[in-house]
């Protein structure tokens, strides 16, 4: 048994691995908790909402209770998320307090690692943050609420997406009064922020460390339920106004039609002869290549280093059940932080446990190898660590995007002279034999479909 | 049993919710208003398909 080193907070029980499966153990301290809510039903109502992941119990004497819990197919972090997802997460999270509070009992917690995304919707995975509810307690996780969902939306509306990665260095949220800082004065005048992060951060401040009467803390169910409310309606109609260049990248790159088509037939054929199941698209954009070939696939994991491309995937595969959307750079992927650099896993260690069957870096070598100056004998072993097969994509040096970029290189062009299809095969098949090669008409693109040499 | 006050919930942020419940009854009360009006002018927002409620809709939960 092998305690999940994210598993540290909260004295009511701990998740374990056993087995390659995650199990729930459960401390006599959250006994009769869970017994009144198992008696209440409400992980039924939960589940039966697919805002809750499932478990099952199976084991319990009078030291621990053991549940099985749904394994998840990938675990993502908040910063890994869309503005969409962010949003859905934050929402999902009010969506549960409300419905919790309806039958008595409320989230003890609201930190945005409860949340991942499951078949493609956010689910929560903290089975043991709910705790009953007493009469007239206001919400006390209302401030970790706004420190880790509200104070991130809100500064992505107004400075941009960089900031839905503010967990990733604020592993317990941003401070309310940091976040009233960065804000314009004029978010002052909207009613939500002002009571959520300004008025609350100054409270923040001024009682720290004070003592209070219990008598002070008193809030009515209904007066919790209107400010869940309008917190949810306030995100429900936040947006992002933030256009990139790969936002609208298929309609805007250099492939025609005719060799649009063939790439996609291709990769059709080619996922279809390899049987694979489990697929990564490591540039995956709005996840248009995925969803060609998601009838013949179980599950697909999109990443992308542009949040509009991926909240477009994450939009479009919401009622898919298969796609799992995220905002990766692979030139910089998430680190693992938290207590012992082990509370939250490295996203290239993830993508290994994934074992996904194929990866597919469709036209993102040549942004690796000339704006990210990696080799192609460092981008080579790289991949070959992540599974058995890929698929990439080469563009020659007589592509546009290819000239772009080198031309971006000024008088340091000729530094990258090694990159031309010769070399590319030169390096890659150290490490790779070609299985299918096929030049994509219409383009100065070559399609690869490559099995790693085992050693 | 208050043990599980594993998180610090901030007596500043509990004092607080108070006014910040007569503040979110307010803003609640205009907006509701607001749509009522809009919806009488007929320039009511259009739904958006991936918005919270649309993405756990009983037609999506019936395809598994």
């Amino acid at each position: 048994m092998k305690r999940h080193p994210a598993s540290y907070r909260d004295p009511s029980g701990y998740i374990y691995k056993e087995d390659d499966r995650i199990y729930r153990k459960i401390t006599p301290s959250y006994f009769n908790e869970y017994d009144a809510i198992v008696t209440a039903k409400v992980y039924e109502l939960l589940w039966s909402k697919k805002w809750l992941i499932p478990h099952e119990e199976i084991y319990r004497n009078e030291h621990e209770i053991i549940l099985k819990p749904e394994q998840l197919e990938f675990i993502t972090y908040p910063y890994e998320w869309s503005f969409t997802a962010y949003k859905h997460a934050a929402q999902l999270t009010l969506r549960i307090q409300m419905l919790l509070l309806e039958h008595g009992f409320c989230l003890k917690d609201a930190s945005a690692f409860n949340v991942t995304f499951q078949k493609g919707k956010a689910i929560f995975i903290d089975t043991l943050s709910i705790e009953t509810y007493k009469d007239g307690e206001p919400w006390k996780a209302l401030q970790q609420f706004n420190e880790h969902f509200l104070a991130p939306l809100i500064l992505s509306k107004y400075y941009g997406s960089q900031h839905l990665k503010t967990l990733q260095h604020h592993i317990n949220g941003l401070p309310l009064k940091d976040a009233a800082t960065l804000l314009p004065w004029h978010s002052k005048l909207n009613p939500t922020i002002y009571a959520h992060i300004h008025y609350l951060g100054k409270q923040q401040n001024t009682t720290t460390g004070k003592k209070t009467t219990d008598s002070k803390k008193q809030l009515s169910k209904v007066g919790q339920l209107k400010i869940l409310k309008s917190l949810d309606q306030y995100i429900g109609n936040l947006e992002l106004k933030e256009n990139t260049q790969w936002s609208h990248y298929y309609q805007q790159t250099n492939y025609d039609d005719t060799s649009f088509t063939a790439k996609k037939s291709l990769i059709k054929e080619w996922i279809h002869d390899l049987q694979a199941k489990k697929v990564v698209d490591l540039g995956g954009n709005d996840g248009t290549f995925c969803n060609e070939i998601i009838d013949q696939i179980d599950q697909a994991l999109i990443c992308d280093i542009d949040q509009s491309a991926i909240d477009a995937s994450y939009k479009k595969s919401l009622k898919g059940h298969k796609m799992t959307s995220l905002v990766i750079d692979l030139l910089q992927p998430v680190a693992a932080i938290g207590f012992n650099n082990k509370e939250r896993d490295a996203f290239i260690n993830r993508l290994k446990d994934y074992k996904a069957d194929v990866h597919m870096a469709l036209a993102i070598i040549h942004h690796l190898t000339i704006s990210g100056n990696v080799p192609f004998e460092m981008s080579a072993p790289f991949f070959t660590s992540l599974s058995e097969y890929l698929i990439i994509e080469f563009p020659d040096r007589n592509d546009s995007w290819v000239n772009f970029l080198l031309d971006s290189k000024r008088e340091a062009r000729s530094l990258f002279d090694g990159y031309n299809k010769a070399d590319f095969e030169r390096v890659y098949l150290d490490h790779f034999k070609i299985l299918k090669r096929q030049e994509i008409k219409g383009s100065h693109r070559t399609l690869y479909l490559l099995q790693r040499n085992e050693n | 049993m208050n043990l599980m006050y594993y998180i610090d919930p901030s007596i500043g942020m509990m004092i607080a919710q108070a006014a910040l419940a007569a503040a979110a009854g307010f803003v609640l009360f205009y907006k509701n208003a607001l749509a009522t009006v809009k919806g009488w002018l007929g320039i009511s927002k259009k739904k958006d398909e991936s918005d919270f409620d649309s993405t756990y809709d009983d037609q999506d939960l019936n395809q598994d």
